[in-house]
């Protein structure tokens, strides 16, 4: 009862207190956000102050996510035995297969390496990559991004690649402490260079905004691309690594009408539900300097080879023409 | 002359803010993420409402940077779309308080419309434009959502006196 006289003493009061004019502070907020506006599109000054902002970001967003990781594991906690046993089943089954397909990459790198060698190119390095775990969804629908759980402590860096288990899935374009954001190949501002598989056509696929669509951007109308054609990254831009699948024709329509074919693919990458992504830490040296090192390489694995067995090259490159008729 | 108050229970507000914020970056349906309702907007104007010496412009503007850091949008524009919205409502404050609830929810629709519009020109500036109408949807989900907002925060209001 005296709380609520209280309020209302202080309502009345407050009925004709009137702090420093609207009018007044409106147009100078407005202007000042036009100019951070500007100056974080434009400039790179505020880029230290947002990455140390983000640090709230991982908290909020996990923080957001509550609700949906407890019910997660709630039902995972109870869900029945023979739902497990099946899950088990198939987990085995898969890692069978993968196993059987592992043994054949075994022989497949083997063979790989010594083309490779052959041709005296860049020795073939396994790229290193970091896992990393889906935290956020963008909230706004018409951009397609994504917030990962690896940040600079990581090691993240802008335009680094980010892949799931079945394509390429986009690239890093904000780095926080702990966590980063990633622009999908989808978002209608992205771009990736592509090639086909299948005869080594190249092209851009641009985002359309459709988490289902890419398009391919100036294909000629007597361009030999066909449904079903897959595309990897061609590597040009030098951002992406090249040979990473990105998506594969859905349809071509070839319109004479229009001054180049119509070309719609779907992406491999399970853009909208993967949750664990890989982060591609690609060579850093340019490519010079790797056939330097590799020319180096070769020549001391050469002169080893010479003073073990003489034979030995001649026998790989044998090996390697059987192989490869 | 201005008349000082001391706050009461002013952790209310702070906690229904940040509360707001979290519902604005929550994973949703797919589907529904068309229309998510503008939750830091209406929870703002309803304090600017009911307490319009507690919410200021410089409050507002604050907060829109922080959504900028948490949606990663170009810094300021949340900011200057949410100083806009507080600027309209404080200056109706005085007409919107006296309106029946339906007619509160027609002119707040009108000013997050406008909002929207704003930050469809901005977004169209900067190069990522939504392809479609789509973006009034979260205007008119929250002005259909704004009764039942009301009442839950005037019961809060009530139940810790804040003022």
């Amino acid at each position: 009862m005296f709380s609520s006289c209280q309020t209302r003493v202080a309502a009345i009061k407050l009925l004709f207190a009137q702090g420093p004019s609207l009018g007044a502070r409106l147009p100078v907020l407005v202007v000042l956000s036009a100019v951070l506006m500007v100056v974080d599109a434009r400039f790179e000054i505020l880029q230290p102050l947002r990455t140390q902002a983000g640090v709230i970001t991982e908290p909020a967003y996990r923080l957001a996510r509550l609700p949906l990781t407890l019910w997660e594991a709630a039902v995972l906690q109870f869900s029945s035995r023979s739902e497990l046993i099946a899950e088990n089943e198939k987990l085995k089954a898969e890692a069978l297969l993968l196993q059987g397909r592992l043994q054949k990459l075994a022989t497949l790198t083997e063979q790989n390496v010594r083309l490779r060698e052959l041709l005296n190119s860049a020795a073939l390095l396994d790229e290193r990559v970091l896992v990393t775990e889906l935290i956020g969804v963008d909230p706004n629908p018409f951009t397609h991004r994504i917030l990962i759980d690896k940040g600079e402590r990581d090691g993240v860096f802008i335009g680094q690649p980010v892949l799931d288990a079945r394509g390429l899935m986009g690239q890093v374009v904000e780095v926080m402490p702990y966590t980063a954001r990633v622009l999908l190949l989808t978002d209608s501002n992205h771009s990736i260079p592509v090639q086909v598989n299948r005869n080594g056509l190249r092209a851009i696929a641009a985002g359309s905004g459709n988490a289902e669509r890419l398009e391919l951007r100036h294909v000629a109308d007597t361009a030999d691309i066909k449904e079903g054609d897959l595309l990897v990254s061609s590597g040009m831009g030098l951002r992406f690594p090249a040979g990473y699948p990105v998506a594969t024709v859905s349809e071509v329509v070839q319109d004479s009408g229009q001054p180049f074919a119509i070309v719609r693919a779907l992406p491999t990458a399970a853009l909208n539900r993967s949750r664990y992504m890989l982060l591609v830490f690609t060579d850093e040296r340019t490519p010079e300097q790797r056939a330097t090192e590799a020319a180096e390489a070769q020549e001391a694995a050469d002169r080893e080879a010479g003073a073990q067995t003489p034979a030995e090259l001649p026998g790989a490159s044998a090996a390697a023409e059987r192989e490869n008729p | 002359m201005m008349v000082q108050v001391k706050s009461r229970n002013a952790w209310v507000i702070w906690a229904s803010l940040i509360f707001a914020l979290l519902l604005s970056v929550a994973p949703m349906p797919q589907f529904m993420e068309v229309g998510r309702p503008l939750w830091l907007a209406m929870f703002l104007s309803y304090w600017a409402l009911a307490l319009p010496h507690r919410i200021g412009l410089i409050g507002a503007w604050c907060l829109g940077l922080v959504e900028d850091v948490l949606f990663g949008s170009l810094l300021g524009l949340n900011a200057m779309i949410l100083t806009l919205i507080i600027f309209l409502v404080l200056s109706l404050q005085r007409r919107l308080q006296m309106f029946p609830m339906w007619q509160q929810s027609l002119v707040l629709l009108v000013v997050f419309g406008l909002a929207q519009l704003v930050q469809l020109w901005l977004n169209a500036l900067t190069g990522s434009r939504p392809p479609t109408l789509a973006f009034v949807l979260p205007a008119l989900i929250s002005a259909l959502l704004w009764p039942w907002l009301f009442a839950i925060l005037r019961g809060l209001q009530r139940r810790f006196a804040v003022y």
